[in-house]
Order: C-alpha cells, then sequence, then structure tokens
C-alpha cells in the first residue's frame, strides 16, 4: 500500500517506502509496549503518589516515565529485531516482476541480489554471517545491557502477557496477515494483538480504527475505485485462479508444513527451555544460541538456505520443502522457548517446595509438575509462533526468480497460491481471496483450539 | 523424649556482598504431644526455621533432630501446611491428596480410599472433583491440611497456615487444626505452627516461643496452660495474660535488636528486595 503511494514520486519514493515499511514495523511494539507499562502501573503506587501531591508533570516525571522507560526500550529492542526481519524483504521488493530497489542499495539488497540473481553460495553465506553477528552485536553490547540497567524497579516483566481472552480482536489479528507481494506487516501486529486485550475499550476502538482505515487504503490502492462484480468475476478467470479448485489440498499442505514445524520447534524449545531453566549450564549454552537464533533475519536465511539445499539435493523442490520446514522451526522455535524459559523460572516456591516435601523427582517431577505449570506459556507461545508462521510460510514456499528463463520454484501450498497470485500475475482478487482465506483459518483455528485451550489452562495459574 | 530437637542453628546468607544473620544460635526442642507455636516478627527467619525443621533448607551450624535421627531430607514422617496452601493447581482436590501417596508408592485404589477418607476428615465431602482455581481459601487450605495428614506423618508443620484466609474462616480451621490434635486415632499428634498472631499463638499453643527480628534469637517462651477447649476462656483475664506476656517479648526482643545491631535495618531492607 504505502509502495503504491510512493512509487509515483520515483527513486527518492521507494527510498521513503522503505523507511516508511520500516517504521510501521517499528512503531508498533513501542507503541503497545507503552500503553502496556502505562496500565501496568499498581492502582496503589498511582493513588500514593497523588495523595502526595505527585500531579501532572510531576506524576509523569517521577511515575510514568520511571515506569515506560523498559517498555520502550524492550520495545525498541523488538522493533530493531523486527526491522532486520523486514530489511531484506524490504530493500528487494519484487511489484509485478519488476525488482525494485533503493537507489542506496543496503545490506539486504546485497544479500538477496547474491542469492537470488548471482547464487553466490559463498557471498551469500559471507553475507549472512556479517548481518548475522551486528545483530548479535547490536544485542548483546547495546539492548541487552540497556534492559538489565532499566529493569530494576518496574513492576512487572514488560513481556509477560495476560492469557484470558487472547484475540478478541479478530481484526486487528487478521491485519497481520495482510500481505503484498514481497510485503507484508509487521511480526509485531500479532504480538500486538496478544496485548490488546488488555486494553480499554477506548483503545481497542482507535486500534479497530487504525486496522479499518488500513483495509480501506488498500482496498483504495487496489482497485482506486469500488470493486465491481465484473472486476472480481474477471478475476477468478484469470490465473492463478484455476489452481484454487485444489484450495483444500492446498490447505491441508500448508497446515502440514506448519504442524511438523510447530510439532518439531515444541519438543525442541520445552527441552531447551526446561534444561536452560533449572541448570546453569545448559543455560550457558541455550541462551547465547538464543541470540543468535533470534537475530539471525530470517528472510536473509531463505534465500542462502534454499540455494545451499539444492546444491545439496539437486532437486529445487525437495530443497525448498525441506528449506521452508526448516525456516518455519527456526522461526517458531525462540517465541516457545522464551515462554518456557519463563514460566520455568516462574513457577512458584511453594509449589517446588511442595514437590520437594513430598518427593517428587525426575520424570515425576516433570509430569506433575514442570509440564503443567508451564502449559499456559506453551499455549500463548504456540500462538505466537503460528503467527509467525503462518508470516514466514507465505515467503518460504515461494521462491522468486528475477531472470525469466528460470522459473521461480515453488512448492503447492496457499502460501505459494498467495504469492503467485499477488506478483507473478498481479491478480489482485485472488490475491485478496487469499488473504481471506487465511484469515478465516488463522479465527477458526483461534476459536476451535487456541481460546479453548486458554480456557481450559486458565485454572493451571497459581495464585500468588 | 522429643521428637523434634533443634540445636544451636546458625544461619547467614549473603546479599549484595552483605553478610546476613538469619537466625542466630537458635535451640529448642518439641515434645511428643507438643502444640508449639514460634512467633515473631515478619521476616525475622521463623520460615525459614520451619522449613529446616522440613528439610527443606540447608543451615550454616548446628543440627537438627527427628526422632534422635539428623534431618537431611524431606520425609513423610513430616508433613507441612502452606501459607498460600501450595495446592498444584491442575490437580483437583483429591489428586491433590493422592499425589503424595502416589510418590509413597501406594496403588491406585487405596490412594483414591485414602484420600476421600481425608477429605471427609476436613469436611470437603463431595468436593473431590474440584480444581483448587474453583474453590475458596479455606477450603484450599482444608484441602491442604488433607494432604499432609494423609501422609499419617508424625509431625505436622504450618507456616502461617491462617493467614491468607478471612478472620471467620481461620477460626473454623483452628478449631478443625485442634480437634485433629486432639484425636487420637489419629498418628499426627506433634504440631509446630508458625504465626506473627499472638493471639492465635496463645489460643492454640501449649508453647510460645517468641523470637526477635533478625537475626532471629528465641528471646523467651511462654508455657500456655489454659484448659482446653480453649474457645470458651477468650474473655479471661488469664487469656489476656499471657497475650501480653508474648508482646512484651517482641516488644523487648524489638529493643534489644535496635540497640546492638545496625544489621537490622540492612536486613530489613534486604528482606523487601
Amino acid at each position: 500500500m504505502v509502495i503504491g503511494f510512493l512509487f509515483a514520486l520515483g527513486p527518492l519514493g521507494i527510498e521513503l517506502s522503505v523507511i516508511v515499511l520500516l517504521f510501521t514495523s517499528m512503531a508498533w511494539a513501542i507503541f503497545f509496549g507503552v500503553i502496556g507499562a502505562i496500565r501496568g502501573i499498581p492502582t496503589n503506587v498511582a493513588e500514593s503518589s497523588k495523595s502526595f501531591g505527585l500531579t501532572g508533570w510531576r506524576y509523569i516525571r517521577h511515575v510514568v516515565l520511571p515506569a515506560i522507560t523498559p517498555a520502550v526500550i524492550s520495545g525498541a529492542n523488538l522493533a530493531w529485531c523486527d526491522g532486520w526481519f523486514f530489511m531484506i524483504a524490504a530493500e528487494y521488493i519484487q511489484y509485478q516482476g519488476n525488482v525494485v530497489s533503493p537507489p542506496s542499495g543496503g545490506l539486504g539488497y546485497l544479500l538477496a541480489k547474491t542469492a537470488y540473481d548471482l547464487k553466490d553460495m559463498n557471498l551469500a553465506i559471507v553475507l549472512l554471517v556479517f548481518i548475522t553477528f551486528i545483530v548479535v552485536y547490536f544485542n548483546t553490547l547495546t539492548w541487552h545491557k540497556l534492559m538489565e540497567r532499566a529493569s530494576t524497579g518496574t513492576f512487572k516483566p514488560v513481556f509477560r502477557m495476560d492469557l484470558s481472552g487472547v484475540g478478541k480482536l479478530g481484526v486487528a489479528r487478521a491485519g497481520s496477515w495482510l500481505h503484498f507481494g514481497r510485503l507484508h506487516w509487521p511480526k509485531s501486529f500479532s504480538i500486538a494483538a496478544q496485548r490488546l486485550q488488555k486494553y480499554s475499550r477506548i483503545e481497542k476502538v482507535i486500534a479497530l480504527v487504525l486496522a479499518s482505515t488500513t483495509l480501506l487504503l488498500v482496498l483504495y490502492r487496489f482497485f482506486g475505485q469500488l470493486p465491481t462484480a465484473e472486476m472480481i468475476n474477471q478475476g477468478f478467470h484469470q490465473p492463478p485462479a484455476a489452481e484454487l479448485v485444489g484450495l483444500p489440498w492446498l490447505i491441508l499442505f500448508t497446515m502440514g508444513r506448519l504442524s511438523i514445524a510447530y510439532g518439531i520447534s515444541l519438543a525442541a524449545a520445552i527441552t531447551m527451555g526446561v534444561l536452560a531453566a533449572e541448570h546453569r549450564r545448559f543455560a550457558a549454552i541455550f541462551y547465547p544460541l538464543y541470540d543468535i537464533g533470534q537475530g539471525v533475519p530470517i528472510l536473509a536465511l531463505f534465500p542462502v538456505l534454499s540455494l545451499g539445499l539444492t546444491g545439496l539435493l539437486g532437486d529445487p523442490r525437495i530443497a525448498l520443502e525441506l528449506t521452508c520446514i526448516i525456516m518455519l522451526v527456526l522461526d517458531m522455535i525462540w517465541y516457545m522457548f522464551l515462554n518456557v524459559v519463563s514460566a520455568v523460572k516462574n513457577i512458584p516456591t511453594e509449589i517446588n517446595e511442595v514437590g520437594r516435601l513430598f518427593g517428587f523427582k525426575g520424570l515425576k517431577r516433570i509430569t506433575h509438575l514442570v509440564v503443567p505449570s508451564i502449559l499456559p506459556a506453551i499455549v500463548t507461545g504456540s500462538i505466537l509462533s503460528w503467527g509467525t508462521g503462518w508470516n514466514t510460510i507465505i515467503f518460504a514456499e515461494y521462491l522468486p526468480s528475477t531472470e525469466p528463463t528460470i522459473p521461480p520454484v515453488s512448492v503447492p501450498g496457499i502460501g505459494s497460491l498467495l504469492d503467485k497470485a499477488g506478483y507473478e500475475f498481479g491478480n489482485t482478487v485472488v490475491l485478496i481471496f487469499m488473504l481471506g482465506v487465511i484469515a478465516v483459518i488463522v479465527l477458526s483455528m483461534e476459536g476451535l483450539v487456541w481460546r479453548r485451550l486458554l480456557r481450559r489452562f486458565e485454572k493451571y495459574h497459581v495464585e500468588v | 523424649m522429643s521428637v523434634i530437637e533443634v540445636e544451636n542453628i546458625t544461619k547467614t546468607f549473603t546479599s549484595e556482598k552483605t553478610k546476613i544473620v538469619v537466625l542466630d544460635n537458635v535451640s529448642f526442642s518439641v515434645g511428643k504431644e507438643d502444640f508449639l507455636c514460634i512467633v515473631g516478627p515478619s521476616g525475622c527467619g521463623k520460615s525459614t526455621l520451619l522449613r529446616m525443621i522440613a528439610g527443606l533448607e540447608k543451615y550454616d551450624s548446628g543440627r537438627i533432630l527427628f526422632n534422635g535421627q539428623l534431618i537431611t531430607k524431606p520425609s513423610p514422617k513430616i508433613a507441612m501446611v502452606f501459607q498460600l496452601f501450595g495446592l498444584l493447581p491442575w490437580k483437583t482436590a483429591l489428586e491433590n491428596v493422592e499425589v503424595p501417596l502416589e510418590v509413597l508408592g501406594l496403588v491406585k485404589q487405596s490412594r483414591v480410599h485414602i484420600a476421600e477418607e481425608y477429605l471427609q476428615m476436613v469436611g470437603l465431602e463431595g468436593f473431590g472433583n474440584t480444581y483448587p482455581h474453583d474453590l475458596s481459601g479455606g477450603m484450599k487450605q482444608r484441602v491442604g491440611i488433607a494432604r499432609a495428614l494423609a501422609l499419617k506423618p508424625e509431625v505436622l508443620l504450618m507456616d502461617e497456615p491462617f493467614s491468607s484466609l478471612d478472620e471467620l474462616t481461620a477460626k473454623t480451621l483452628r478449631e478443625l487444626v485442634l480437634n485433629i490434635w486432639q484425636n487420637p486415632t489419629l498418628p499426627t499428634n506433634t504440631f509446630i505452627m508458625v504465626s506473627h498472631n499472638v493471639e492465635e499463638a496463645v489460643f492454640m499453643a501449649d508453647r510460645v516461643i517468641v523470637m526477635t527480628p533478625r537475626p532471629a534469637k528465641i528471646i523467651g517462651e511462654v508455657k500456655v496452660s489454659i484448659p482446653r477447649p480453649r474457645s470458651k476462656y477468650l474473655r479471661d483475664k488469664e487469656y489476656f495474660k499471657y497475650v501480653d506476656e508474648v508482646v512484651s517479648m517482641l516488644e523487648k526482643g524489638k529493643a534489644i535488636t535496635r540497640d546492638t545491631s545496625p544489621l537490622s535495618l540492612t536486613a530489613e531492607r534486604a528482606s523487601r528486595s
């Protein structure tokens, strides 16, 4: 959408659009973090400071600012991570078959060009390592220290999410699945949706208005006018509309990939998370791994991985299938890992003492005590993981090609169909239809699976 | 012979490079069929002491004996009731009572049988399949008591068991606990309770041990000889005499620590953080 408006401005427009794109993905995390932090100020703190005459600016300076500092910092950190995530996409935009990139180039552009156009594996790996290094360096040197310094004196962990009634705001959630060509809306959007349910009606209305404005602008951009029945009909008769016949199968394939990746990351995240939370030695291994894993821009990994695997396996389709699942695992695992670690660390002392008093050991302790107490956190982690998984699979099922002689490689699935509709054929009707399909799947999974699980595990919360 | 023997227990811990003495040379013993109550200001280390008897916490020097044996790890012979109940939220009331029995290696059938029996004893008949989430605070603590008793322990430790309940519920549960203590058919007849409620302590215990603020020492002991059941003596002069005696000891303890130990402030600060 943004691109559409800014294309008109020429090269400068592209540069601007990249910045706008990065901004939209970065602003959300901070925005919602700050709102959450302000709402997290306990009533007793607010009341007591008012009773001591801290009002107006003084209240902001002594209470509000210290309260939001950690949120701003960790939100900013999240935003940077998101920014890295989108860099590749944003600097290398495909628009109806043409590659568009900002005139000034950039790391993302360079990497995409190396991998897609030059197919130079070695250079791509070097670039990837370089980018990862920069991200991890930033993370460990700047953000961690800032966060450590800021986290003293907060009222509660900033990113701990409330579990009940996640995703009441279907619109905001659906908004996160809006993908256009190689551009899509921030990962942070789904996180924002998670947080939204904690907010007041006014805040929800604001979010709703933002979401619907976005939707309207998108529609305006693509149609330039109100869609007519004829246009829609026409859209359904142009390629790749023919593939819609196999839609149930495509859904099955995509869901299959997501489920396999989810299963792998679930098992790995629980094992790693419990070990890291309970043993220093494992923590010393897994925390840096987490830093690096989080740090690798997943989209930057895509061209490198698929190129490497194609070279290894020969068949580009099998390679893409494998790439797809590896990427999904690498993307899904970290939310779950983080949630598991913090949940294990947050098991109340009394529960642990009860376990020791009654002689729970080894496996019995894990099954009776640890796993049940982290189940709610696993569900929240799963929701986030699936959210980011949907984001990723739309990229991962389709490997574009810039040379006319080589056809793009894709594996059958709804993600790849969406990609084809978006920038192979420029079929807006099918594109929007596919978005609808994805939104329906996501929302029904929400209603049928996650919400039920959350409700069921609600009583697992230990009241302290 | 005493059941529990606490001898010269000292415990320190280091927080932010400051060494803080939590318990300073604490000794006492608890005889069979004793009801002992440990009273002290909050954060004085009385809960830590209780956890040492339970085998949950280590100490620097001294020793704690149970029937002449050194306590090194938790044992089913010494059970504990927690301030915040310590129930597993993912298990029903019945399952919560069952779980420690499972660890003991009992088969399902006898586990359920015992658990039902004890739930009935604490007045929770018909609530076996309810999750802690749906139970009131008082009911949760009843489950906690049933779970501890189901192990048929000799000693029951209670860590401020009524302090998170409202007064009416607490009153009912105090009576329940006293009835259990006096019930000759139950093997559990040595009770140690930690409390900061002086009236509660005088109402329930045979002996009240009074501790000073950190570093905690025993400043004195009050033997309560009001006949039982004590509920009818609650307005008597004698009852208030005991209460006043304990309170004045607490005050004295506070004054002593203020005068002699500059550490108390640091300790207070540390306990807060």
